[in-house]
């Protein structure tokens, strides 16, 4: 009677052991299976080389700011803008810039709390100094990033943009 | 003796627990294994996929650039990223004699700024937003995009100007899986 009960309590324990194994098992299941999650990609984000092309793109862009050498592009405005020029209808070359520049990446991504977008910031810098910021939305630690620079009348510019999502 | 048939007994359940831990061990290994199968098979598709897409990606970058869609030095400068819309135009009429050229199935332009909903005919243009070149009827991998400059030669009363405004273009692969 004695060594039954002793060989129930063997066959217990071992029941104990075996759902501890599993239990165990299971954790290491759950904690691989998260971190391959975490890992996938995310849909709808922005890729870099898309902050890159829009940059490139947005420079060809042209303004409907008229100057006696006819229609400016965004990059023939940045430079107008920093000799402070005007258009011909008298309109500051700066407001248009920035109108036009805030035009552009808005349509190009949708921007908002809800969004894969949450919001960008873009910097012109002319020769090291800040010379326009626009930001709009949320700044997060996820971001992708594009840059230009380009050189005209003894001048460096560099464009940057930052699309945080 | 009743001792003896104890032991026997006990070691006989010994036995029975042993194999039936060792068929429940084996069985949830297997478990495991076609978990992991499953989602190492699921991984492959996935980075099938993401193969097709990158190419795709890679394939609009060259598209925008190539002598088919490029503006070469007809705005000034050569451009990077830069379309030249008539040529578009022209391409679309003869989308037939390229629908096997770039290996894609669906190749599509869309002006994002200003923006326009109206597809591009040749009564249209420009006042029009979406140029459908090609646009084959078959299951497709998702849009790769990548930002362009679409460049037309426009006349005002000074003259003939470049105009260049922003589109996105976008480009889909047959999904063959």
């Amino acid at each position: 009677m004695k060594e039954e009960l002793i060989l129930g309590k063997r066959g217990q324990e071992e029941m104990v052991g075996f759902a501890v194994i599993i239990v165990l098992v299971s954790v290491i299941l759950l904690v691989l299976l998260g971190f391959m999650f975490s890992n996938s990609k995310e849909t709808g984000a922005v890729e870099s080389y898309e902050v890159e092309s829009l940059i490139q793109s947005s420079l060809q862009y042209t303004t409907d700011c008229e100057t006696y050498i006819g229609f400016l592009s965004i990059e023939d405005l940045i430079i107008d803008c920093e000799s402070d020029g005007k258009c011909i209808d008298e309109r500051d070359s700066c407001k248009v810039l920035n109108s036009t520049l805030n035009d552009l990446i808005t349509k190009s991504w949708n921007i908002g709390e809800k969004s894969a977008v949450k919001g960008y910031k873009l910097k012109i810098i002319v020769n090291e100094a800040e010379r326009l910021t626009l930001k709009e939305g949320n700044e997060t630690m996820n971001y992708k990033g594009g840059f230009q620079d380009f050189s005209r009348r003894s001048k460096n510019y560099e464009v940057f943009l930052n699309i945080y999502s | 003796m009743v001792r003896k048939i104890l032991t026997n007994k006990g070691a006989q359940i010994k036995i029975q627990q042993m194999i039936f831990m060792i068929l429940v061990v084996f069985f949830f290994f297997i478990l495991v294994g076609l978990f992991f199968l499953s989602i190492a098979m699921n991984n492959l598709k996935k980075s099938s996929i993401d193969l097709g897409e990158k190419g795709s990606m890679l394939l609009v970058s060259k598209l925008a650039n190539s002598p088919e869609f490029s503006c070469g030095n007809a705005f000034g400068t050569s451009r990077i990223n830069c379309i030249d819309f008539d040529k578009l135009m022209a391409l679309k009429k003869n989308a037939g004699t390229y629908s096997e050229f770039w290996g894609v199935v669906k190749i599509e332009l869309r002006k994002i700024y200003p923006e326009s909903n109206i597809e591009c005919q040749s009564a249209n243009y420009p006042t029009c937003g979406i140029i459908k070149i090609l646009d084959k009827n078959v299951k497709t991998l998702p849009y790769s995009s990548n930002f362009v400059s679409l460049c037309r030669k426009e006349t005002s009363e000074a003259g003939i100007y470049d105009k260049c405004e922003l589109a996105r273009l976008m480009i889909a692969s047959q999904d063959r899986t």
